[in-house]
């Protein structure tokens, strides 16, 4: 493991990556991180918002071109996470709180998954029981999007 | 503006700061929160104006941007407490100066937008086309929001902050 890690490090890209002194290479793909994580966020908030029954005259499925900003968002941040993961491998991979990050990252896209599921297909108004789940969907995401920004801040000081 | 800085390095909140291990991961973090608040519901509201998901009506849209001011706020008190507490990286740092000059065009166009563009769409229901005016608002908030978080991005890069 520690091999492929050092030899992932070790690769032109990575070198361009973490070295090359242009505003291109790391400056920039760590601020598409941080756009992607914007639009991620951001999108998901908006439909997090809704299902706690904000902003009532939003129909639910009005909404749902908003999934495909979260998802090319999160193509982006795949992309330059990536980039970022292997301009530093050997660090990253020992650190406890990069997996803790993803991990919260993998619940939140299924969460969004679940979320999109009743957007698309809910027709108002909500039953009792239906209103209660989507809050609750609602809640989660909001605590695993948190959950993702603070372990991803946290890694550059753990 | 040496002595300013000099000056708000004396002060308590700044000497809080240089000293805590954790207050300033703690205000990063909350930053990239509001960040999310931000461009999300602004973000939101900005493509109705533009033109996009045009079922929302418009009016609807907008009920949602207090959330964007609650998280404006989050990233001026966050904002202030990293500038009081390591005033020597904003002092002389041209990416520093760009976001506040994009800040100042937000805040400039969302003026505009109430003054000259509020009262033609907030009644626009379903459906509803945007006029020209509204969509280029829109653009410009977008554009400049975006621009606030490229230059933040990029304070140690271009500038000297970390």
């Amino acid at each position: 493991m520690t091999e492929f890690l050092t030899w992932l490090e070790g690769t032109a890209l990575a070198v361009w990556t973490r070295e090359s002194p242009s505003l291109w290479a790391y400056p920039t793909i760590l601020t598409l991180h941080t756009v992607g994580l914007g639009i991620v966020v951001g999108a998901n908030a908006v439909v997090d918002l809704r299902l706690l029954g904000f902003s009532p005259r939003i129909p639910f499925p009005a909404l749902r071109p908003l999934f495909r900003f979260v998802w090319w968002a999160f193509a982006l941040n795949a992309a330059t996470g990536v980039l970022l993961f292997m301009a530093d491998a050997t660090t990253k991979a020992k650190q406890p709180i990069f997996y803790l990050k993803l991990t919260f990252i993998g619940l939140a896209l299924w969460n969004t998954m679940l979320s999109k599921r009743v957007i698309v297909e809910e027709r108002e108004p909500l039953e009792r029981e239906r209103l209660s789940r989507s809050r609750r969907l609602a809640v989660v995401s909001l605590l695993l999007w948190t959950g993702a920004i603070t372990a991803g801040r946290l890694m550059a000081y753990l | 503006m040496d002595a300013l800085v000099a000056w708000l390095q004396a002060t308590t909140l700044s000497r809080m700061v240089v000293q805590s291990l954790w207050i300033w991961p703690f205000c990063e973090t909350i930053h990239f929160v509001g960040l999310g608040l931000v461009i999300g519901v602004a973000g939101f509201f900005d493509l109705r104006l533009i033109g996009f998901m045009k079922r929302v009506p418009v009016s609807a849209a907008k009920e949602l941007m207090p959330f964007a001011v609650w998280g404006f706020l989050l990233n001026l008190t966050t904002g202030i407490v990293f500038v009081v507490g390591h005033p020597e990286q904003y002092a002389h740092n041209s990416a520093f100066v760009a976001k506040m000059g994009f800040l100042l065009l937000a805040g400039l166009n969302a003026v505009l937008f109430e003054w000259m563009v509020s009262a033609q769409v907030v009644d626009l229901g379903a459906g509803d086309e945007t006029p020209a005016m509204a969509k280029v608002i829109g653009t410009l908030s977008l554009v400049s929001w975006f621009a606030v978080l490229y230059c933040g991005r990029m304070l140690p890069f271009i500038g000297n902050a970390f």
